[in-house]
């Protein structure tokens, strides 16, 4: 299966340490996510997972360790640099453009990919023309790939929230990174929605993506995910198969508590 | 009758004109996310190397222009350089320091500028050139709009972090905002002295910064279009009210542009309300 030790490591987090005023919101972190796999970040609200994807997309300041991706240092590197090094994410709470059309953002998310320079696309010249076209299409395949083809020409922050998340991955999906990262992809998403988001994930999986996604939802954990670290108060809790790891005391403790997703999960099997 | 009021008129319209060129040097670097009042440098810096140059060498005002725009893109990329690392606030307030510094410089440089006395540059700019002129600027902003700058700085805009997640470079393109602005500014500079046919330190200062802020915020700073309408819509009204309301002219252009911000935040022109509109 994939995700096993002997698979080479696309991202690795080592030691990797993030105070806010004093308070550690993740301490000595380190794990490692393998190439071509799906892997899980679970545990509690405010246990650091959103502090972690900040930091590996350079949206947060660097304190301490070392973020290794493809073997090259990204800690601390601009988040643009390292987007272009092959890095997309999804944010928690949906961050897309005002103003902006479905396709729009989608185009956004494509600047990488442009193929041309600023003077030719203002010139028009035949070879930008061509880029433009190919952007304009690649954009429109990509909606269609989380099924919005048809509300490409909709002004975004009209859509329902789980279409606006749609769009988040499809904009990520713009600039073809090597490693997706998701922050709570289902969040606020029906259970039918949940399950087309885990396909999805499937799918992008089997053409080569590396997935690093924040997931509360056990059902989609257990069914999609090839690997699960858990954190609890900034720090590694476990880490190892889906199985293992929502099967393990401390994680039945200190993440389901007495929500009763242990239950729920005892249900599952 | 209506060649009279042509006749009246027609200066204002040129005014106008010029207004939209400092209107959409302020909007090429507000689209990118950057408040910045230093256009008025930049029309300055344009308008005194060009004045200069027609009075030295003879050339006409046309040939003149694009030195002036290339003057004025090289002080806004090196202000671009020393600004842009300051935060939102302090950028603004450090381009409107520069504004006065501007005046400083343009009295105590007089070989350059003429010091108080000013330059008189005897020049004819007609109409239709200005006109021509800028069909050709409108023609740069909607190319550009259309391109992949259009869409990568309205990112920076609305959401600099994200833009950057998604790969795109904010100073750079910012940068690249301020050399268009720059070009803009030096350019409208150099047709205010041919509109004027005299410059003097009084010329570029506080009121331009104030006429391209006003314009941009009337006419919307969501798309180039609305600094153009702005820029009309603000050089006319004081001229429609001085002949519809004289009594109360100056209440009345105050209560417009009033009317104006308070039921159109957005300014007149905001592509997100046309789109929103279109959706239901
Ligand atoms: N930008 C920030 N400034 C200050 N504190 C923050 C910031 N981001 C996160 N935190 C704190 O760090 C801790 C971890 O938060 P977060 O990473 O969002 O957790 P999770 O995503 O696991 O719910 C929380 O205590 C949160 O309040
Ligand atoms: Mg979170």
């Amino acid at each position: 299966m994939r995700g096993d030790g002997d698979t080479p490591a696309l991202l690795e987090l080592d030691g990797v340490g993030k105070s806010f005023g004093g308070v550690a919101a993740v301490a000595d972190l380190s794990f490692a996510v393998p190439t071509g796999s799906v892997m899980g970040l679970m545990g509690p609200n405010g246990a650091g997972k959103t502090t972690v994807i900040n930091l590996i997309t350079g949206l947060l300041g660097f304190d301490r360790g070392h973020i290794r991706f493809d073997g090259a240092e990204i800690g601390g590197a601009a988040a643009h640099r390292i987007a272009a090094r092959g890095i997309a994410r999804t944010y928690q709470n949906v961050r897309l453009f005002s103003g902006m059309t479905a396709l729009e953002q989608v185009l956004a998310g494509g600047f990488l990919r442009r193929g041309t320079s600023l003077i030719a696309s203002f010139l028009g010249t035949p070879a930008s023309r061509a880029a433009r076209a190919r952007s304009l299409a690649e954009a429109r395949h990509l909606l269609d790939r989380v099924r919005l083809a048809h509300r490409a020409d909709v002004l975004a922050e009209t859509l329902s929230y789980g279409e606006q998340r749609r769009i988040e991955i499809a904009r990520a999906l713009g600039a073809h990174p090597r490693l997706l990262l998701l922050d709570e992809p289902t969040a606020g998403m029906n259970a039918a929605e949940s399950a087309a988001i885990g396909g999805l994930v499937h799918e992008l999986r089997d053409a080569g993506l590396t997935v690093l996604m924040v997931e509360h939802n056990v059902r989609l954990v257990t069914d999609f995910c090839d690997h699960v670290a858990v954190m609890s108060f900034g720090r590694k809790l476990t880490e190892g198969t889906p199985a293992a790891c929502l099967a393990h005391p401390e994680v039945q403790a200190a993440y389901f508590g007495r929500s009763g997703d242990a239950e729920r999960i005892r249900a599952l099997r | 009758m209506l060649a009279d009021l042509w006749a009246a008129y027609q200066s204002s319209v040129g005014f106008a004109m010029v207004n939209v060129f400092f209107a959409l040097s302020t909007y090429a670097v507000l689209s990118a996310g950057v408040l910045s009042f230093a256009s008025v440098s930049y029309a300055a810096f344009g308008g005194f190397i060009g004045a200069q140059l027609v009075l030295n060498t003879g050339i006409s005002p046309l040939l003149a222009l694009p030195v002036s725009a290339v003057a004025g893109a090289l002080l806004a990329y090196a202000v671009a350089l020393l600004f842009l690392r300051l935060d939102g606030h302090w950028m603004a307030l450090a381009s409107l320091a520069l504004v006065l510094m501007t005046r400083v410089v343009v009295l105590n440089a007089p070989t350059l500028t003429g010091g108080v006395n000013g330059l008189s540059l005897p020049v004819d700019l007609s109409l239709a050139t200005l006109t021509v002129l800028l069909l050709l600027l409108m023609l740069v902003f909607h190319r550009l709009s259309g391109s992949w700058y259009g869409i990568a700085v309205r990112a920076v805009r609305e959401d600099p972090a994200v833009a950057a997640s998604l790969g795109m470079p904010a100073r750079r393109l910012q940068t690249i905002a301020f050399v268009i602005s720059g070009a803009v500014g030096g350019a409208g500079g150099m047709l205010l002295a041919a509109m004027l046919q005299f410059i003097s330190p009084d010329t570029y200062f506080i009121n331009i910064a104030f006429t391209m802020i006003a314009a941009v915020v009337l006419g919307g700073s969501y798309h180039w279009a609305g600094a153009v309408a702005g820029a009309f819509v603000f050089t006319a009204l004081p001229v429609v009210m001085q002949a519809v309301l004289p009594q109360i002219q100056d209440v009345a252009n105050g209560a417009a542009l009033l009317a104006i911000m308070v039921f159109l935040p957005r300014g007149l022109i905001d592509p997100r309300a046309w789109r929103l509109r279109h959706a239901r």
